[in-house]
């Protein structure tokens, strides 16, 4: 029989995890969820969500490749590398502005019923990784246009969004609680998001910019995130083990701090609800 | 033991810190800190509230609205933690409140169900299993394949009816005894309701409805302003509260 105890003893971030892992089936209903109001009621389907990226791509290319000339100093292709950084970007876009939505509009049921709120974020996250794991269909194609062949242990990918899972899951929650307590949040992150975008080597090289800017953009935890994906798929990206550094300590510092912050902060934000 | 307790609530508070005038925006916030002009006073929505309920036994919370009667409920559903005080609660919980809430307007009827069923802490191979005893006794078995953006207000509030319903709860907390859709449906859902509160679970009613909360419970609670003011047998808490009313 289930005992709900108020006074029960719960360790911040480990009783968190064990509660989504014990309503696995829940979070499994809400990635489909997502997904199928997503791709099974809309008519182009599964080529909706990959117009955003698609379409960005294309104008990019348009700009950098054709009006400024731009090229890659190592002479490889630019569209796959504009692709690979393009499809992360949105990834974390969505990831963390799908699970802080979530969340706060989830806010509706959460004072109705009890459900931790934490498993609207994962399942965001969840869903937006699916979506991206769907944009490397195109990326193929287009690595194979350019005759450029993935390196052996390429599954490694999945590392990189396994880390981005809990990366922007950690942040999503943080930025829930911003967004319910503050209107003007949702604008001011906007900013801030684009400024990231421009901070991370998505259609310029790395090896482009000088000794200062350089060290700037290298500890944007997305620029580990991405020198790893490009690696793998063979952009001629190098990544060194700093980059891996990086993108694991982020990715667990942003969980536990995020959920940390979010069991205390919770409470207090849905009382004033 | 034939007096098993399924709530016990001791000394529940639920305290929080609110300012005095709503502030909303960062930009707000940044330019009331600076001025030091926050100030903050603490807003006791509930405050010392103790009861027990036994397996059988109906308790209804009567009061003003704003009193906490709902914020009671909901730190008994488990969806606010209270601040100080403990409460235990035994066994498979129906909140009835505010039904519906989590249903997805783009997911066909039989995908809600399954979804909203186990938002209320069922499993989804539980709920798949119940489809069609929901989607039938709901009357919409020939609606179950069509998102509910397509129903009306009221199909939407009967199918929301049938699956929170479709439980043999341990506690079952309701928040106004509802009746929903047209006329045949409310007798119906008002009759279910009845029949659940008969089960032998222990029950949690909040309510208006004063002569229901005098035929159905065993006691009643009189909360003002977030602290019990009266408690005891139905009529005279009811007697009390009514005679607070009228001064």
């Amino acid at each position: 029989m289930q005992v709900y105890d108020s006074s029960a003893r719960q360790i911040p971030v480990v009783s968190q995890v064990k509660s989504i892992y014990e309503n696995r089936g829940l979070l499994r209903l809400l990635v489909v969820r997502d997904l199928t109001v997503r791709y099974k009621r809309s008519v182009i389907g599964v080529w909706w969500s990959l117009l955003n990226p698609l379409f960005t791509t294309a104008v990019m290319y348009y700009v950098f490749n054709t009006v400024f000339k731009s090229k890659l100093p190592n002479g490889a292709p630019f569209l796959p590398y504009l692709l690979s950084g393009v499809l992360l970007s949105t990834f974390f876009n969505q990831s963390l502005t799908m699970g802080a939505d979530s969340v706060a509009t989830g806010a509706g049921v959460l004072t109705k019923v009890y459900v931790r709120p934490e498993i609207f974020a994962v399942s965001a996250a969840i869903s937006s990784a699916v979506n991206y794991l769907i944009g490397l269909a195109p990326l193929a194609v287009v690595l194979a246009i350019y005759r450029k062949t993935p390196t052996w242990h390429f599954p490694m990918v999945l590392l990189v969004v396994f880390c981005m899972i809990l990366f922007t899951t950690g942040l999503s929650l943080m930025l829930a609680i911003a967004y319910i307590n503050f209107d003007d949040s949702r604008s001011l992150i906007n900013i801030f998001l684009l400024a990231l975008t421009y901070m991370t080597p998505i259609f310029y090289p790395v090896e482009a910019l000088g000794p200062h800017t350089r060290q700037v953009i290298l500890l944007n935890p997305l620029t580990s995130f991405l020198q790893i994906a490009r690696h793998e798929f063979g952009n001629g990206a190098i990544s060194t083990l700093r980059n891996w550094e990086i993108m694991g300590g982020c990715s667990v510092l942003s969980f536990v701090i995020g959920f940390y912050f979010f069991s205390r902060l919770w409470p207090k934000v849905m009382a004033k609800l | 033991m034939t007096h098993e307790l399924i709530v016990e609530a001791n000394e529940l508070s639920l305290a929080y810190r609110r300012t005095r005038h709503r502030v909303s925006s960062l930009k707000q916030t940044a330019i009331d800190t600076i001025k030091r002009r926050m100030a903050y006073e603490e807003f006791f929505a509930l405050n010392g509230v103790s009861f027990n309920i036994a397996r059988g036994e109906t308790v209804s919370v009567i009061g003003r609205n704003g009193a906490g009667k709902s914020t009671l409920l909901k730190v008994i559903a488990r969806v606010l933690p209270p601040t100080s005080g403990r409460v235990i609660v035994r066994g498979r919980v129906a909140p009835m409140i505010e039904l519906g809430a989590g249903f997805n307007s783009e997911l066909t009827g039989a995908e809600n169900i399954v979804l909203y069923g186990t938002l209320l802490g069922r499993t989804p191979k539980e709920m798949k299993s119940r489809i069609e005893a929901i989607a039938d006794w709901a009357g919409l078995t020939e609606h179950l394949d069509i998102p509910i953006r397509a129903y009306s207000s009221g199909m939407t509030a009967r199918l929301a009816f049938a699956t929170a319903t479709d439980v043999t709860p341990d506690l079952l907390l309701i928040d106004e005894i509802l009746s929903v859709g047209d006329e045949d449906f409310r007798e119906k859902s008002a009759a279910r309701t009845v029949e659940m509160m008969n089960t032998g679970c222990a029950v949690l009613l909040v309510s208006h409805d004063l002569s229901a909360v005098a035929r159905m419970s065993t006691r009643a609670i009189y909360l003002s302003n977030g602290t019990p003011k009266y408690s005891g047998a139905p009529n005279e808490v009811i007697e009390a509260y009514l005679s607070d009313v009228h001064h």
